[in-house]
């Protein structure tokens, strides 16, 4: 090769490589707030119905708001919690984040969220919100997260199975051991199982140890239950599995709080424990009658239910638009206009004010959950408010994945519980 | 060049090699010119992270704080505190085991009947080869789960025959076999390879086999299988390093948990568990570490191996 054509082919070369880069250059540098409009991104976890009430409210944000453009993103719960621990460890948080309690205790340990003290009281309104349910956002005296509603837990169960096998909900509710022989009077009746195993989640695990006196995690971070209560608990359920009490293993597994995978919505349980945060979801998705009952517990004064939040909202800490997030986490929570568009998809909203206008003008789905709630008003005891500590969210997953061992019979009951508390003693520690 | 230095004048014969070694640096120049955008991509976006991921392994790192320095704490855990890292390891190589070799055998077989020639062969060749380019896509995954889950389309067809099975994928006795399933399903890729290697097995071969009077199956062990080894270990090779690194089939079907009490918790999926739902970064590159020397290990087994059943046209056998 001549010195001529070498130095020819240096030059296409240049001229190829210039081009490529100009045109990956001018792909940078792109979009991200022209003039004065600022886009807030906000994410939230739930089902459909939820998405399209939320949606509807941020357009009502963004006209009452001209120079605040939002974009969302939502998707079920497991997918969520993935994909925004990877956006925030990447650097691209969102804005606006909807939390719950095992990943507001993650991600507050973590320095992910933002202090909304400089907030509260001037953009953020919380007057109108209860301390209760305040206090749940609060970590070391400061708000770090604010509630989106309120919602107790519940049983929601239908209406037909339930009269063909001859079951009524007791006056003052069901104690644990009642509720089981009435459950399996409603599998040998129908062919369908009672309810759907409770087992599969540590929420009920919870209101169980509640209305015990106990709580999962104790004020200092530690695990406030033993292996031997876990045991009771599961035991309950394994008595009830044979008798077709409770639902299969098959349906069992697929359970992750998504009406799609429910295995009442799938006619595989008659009833369903969840949050009556969900309920305008399964009066949407299920085909027949549904009602809401009481949670069972030992008796009215330790019924283990309480009024919690069901998801909070959250500023990221290294957000470029805090300040207009903070409005739009205002407007979601205090705004009437939004508290009416919402209803009942978050449970009834947190600002006392807010969720009279919404019960008071309530119809349909969110009507039945504004019902409910005052139904059980007397029911509802104290919640243990403290924030859950780093490491609840793996321990929520384990609890879940040990007792899938349990229900398919690769695991003891006992073994199972001592496993469950071994490896959360272990994930505390770190 | 040589010719042209052939005819030149005695007296720039002591400034040729320097002239020669001149103009190779130069086109070597060149050459790196085109490959420094590969190497940059494979120094920055492969070995970088490599590196940074060993280092990581002997730490505990949570994605958001700094690391801290554990020393060979994640490695010690894994292997003796961890029950669910053996039930993936246990997972995985069941899934390997029977999916590797079904998956080949079948893109064997239908190779063969391809090989025939008769019409069509091009229609079905693409359609067996399609699968194997979609087959990897959460959509197709997606399908499969709906297709294997209550109500799906195989419970219905194993019904007809009399067999009531259910829901395979939620129950731990044939979660696997869906996924596995899946991978078989995908036997395109290497049965087009297969294709290739037989075409070129030289028909005289056969012709003088027939001619000796060996049948249908003498002449398969004896020509078809030695001449097609170099492709049968290409193809091996190949699949099995594939299969300890499949994730996405798993992580669809068991709705990304692992499938009914970790029956399809395949190695990679409890990695991808550990560091991005538990946070524990630290430990889930120790895991990827562990399956680098693993896999690499087993390649390394299958090469040695090889050397006793892979025979190279125009060379005598070892």
């Amino acid at each position: 090769m001549t010195s001529r054509t070498a130095r020819r082919g240096a030059r296409i070369l240049a001229g190829v490589v210039s081009v490529a880069l100009a045109g990956v250059l001018s792909g940078c540098g792109s979009s991200s707030g022209s003039g004065g409009t600022q886009t807030v991104r906000f994410v939230w976890w739930g089902n459909q119905d939820r998405a399209d009430a939320t949606t509807k409210a941020v357009a009502l944000f963004e006209k009452k708001n001209p120079g605040i453009r939002v974009q969302t993103e939502f998707s079920g719960y497991a997918a969520y919690v993935q994909k925004l621990t990877t956006q925030v460890a990447g650097g691209a948080a969102p804005d606006l984040i909807q939390l719950d309690r095992p990943t507001f205790g993650e991600y507050q340990h973590r320095h992910v969220l933002a202090d909304l003290s400089r907030y509260t009281g001037s953009t953020l309104r919380v007057d109108k919100i209860p301390a209760n349910l305040l206090a749940g956002g609060k970590a070391d005296g400061k708000q770090y997260a604010v509630p989106a509603g309120q919602t107790t837990q519940m049983l929601v169960y239908d209406k037909d199975l339930f009269d063909k096998a001859g079951v009524r909900v007791p006056e003052n509710g069901w104690t644990w051991e009642q509720f089981a022989k009435d459950m399996q009077k409603v599998g040998a009746a129908t062919g369908v199982a009672g309810t759907t195993d409770f087992g599969w989640a540590v929420d009920w695990f919870d209101s169980w140890l509640h209305g015990r006196g106990k709580q999962l995690y104790t004020a200092d971070g530690k695990l406030g239950f033993t292996a031997a209560d876990l045991e009771q608990f599961w035991n309950t359920t394994a008595a009830l599995r044979t008798k077709k009490g409770v639902s299969a293993p098959e349906a069992t597994t697929k359970m992750d709080g998504s009406t799609q995978n429910s295995a009442l919505v799938l006619k595989q349980a008659a009833s369903e424990m969840n949050y009556d945060s969900n309920l305008t979801s399964y009066l949407s998705s299920y085909k027949g009658t549904l009602k809401t009952a009481p949670l069972p517990g030992d008796d009215a004064a330790h019924s283990g239910m309480a009024a919690l939040p069901p998801v909070y909202f959250g500023v990221a800490q290294h957000s470029a638009h805090k300040d207009a997030a903070v409005k739009l986490l205002d407007f979601l929570v205090n705004d009437p206009e939004a508290g009416a568009v919402l209803g009942a998809t978050r449970g009834v909203p947190a600002n006392s004010e807010v969720r009279a206008q919404v019960c008071g003008a309530a119809t349909g789905d969110d009507k039945a959950v504004c019902d409910y709630e005052q139904r059980v008003q007397q029911r509802m005891g104290p919640a243990d408010t403290w924030q859950w500590p780093s490491g609840s969210s793996a321990v929520k997953t384990d609890f879940q994945q040990v007792y899938d061992d349990v229900i398919f019979g690769r695991t003891s009951v006992s073994a199972g519980a001592e496993r469950v508390v071994e490896n959360a003693q272990q994930a505390l520690e770190q | 060049m040589a010719n042209t230095a052939l005819t030149r004048p005695a007296r720039q014969v002591t400034a040729r090699p320097a002239a020669r070694s001149r103009s190779r640096r130069r086109g070597q120049g060149a050459a790196y010119v085109f490959l420094s955008p590969w190497i940059v991509g494979a120094t920055v976006l492969t070995v970088g992270p490599m590196l940074a991921s060993l280092y990581l392994s002997f730490t505990d790192y949570d994605l958001f704080d700094s690391p801290r320095w554990v020393g060979l704490d994640n490695y010690v855990r894994m292997f003796t505190e961890d029950d669910r890292y053996w039930h993936a390891v246990t997972a995985t190589l069941e899934y390997v085991v029977v999916s590797v070799p079904l998956k080949l055998g079948l893109a064997l077989a239908v190779a063969m009947l391809l090989n025939r020639g008769r019409r069509g062969t091009g229609l079905y060749r693409s359609a067996f080869y399609a699968p194997s380019l979609l087959g990897a896509s959460v959509s197709v995954a997606l399908v499969w789960r709906a297709m294997y889950g209550d109500g799906g389309v195989a419970g219905r067809v194993l019904g007809v025959f009399g067999i009531d099975v259910g829901s395979m994928v939620d129950q731990p006795r044939y979660a696997l076999l869906t996924v596995i399933a899946l991978a078989v399903w995908q036997f395109g890729a290497p049965m087009v390879i297969f294709l290739a290697g037989l075409k070129q097995v030289p028909k005289e071969l056969y012709e003088a086999a027939a001619l000796d009077g060996a049948g249908p199956v003498r002449r398969f062990v004896a020509v078809t299988l030695p001449m097609l080894s170099p492709v049968l270990l290409f193809n091996l090779v190949l699949e099995t390093i594939h299969a300890f690194q499949s994730f996405t089939s798993a992580f669809i079907i068991s709705s990304g948990r692992g499938g009914p009490s970790d029956s399809t918790l395949l190695y990679t999926l409890y990695l991808y568990q550990r560091g991005f739902t538990d946070f524990r970064m630290g430990y889930a590159s120790a895991m990827a570490w562990v399956l680098l020397v693993v896999v690499g290990l087993i390649t390394v087994l299958l090469f040695r191996g090889a050397n006793r059943w892979v025979f190279y046209l125009g060379e005598g056998r070892r």
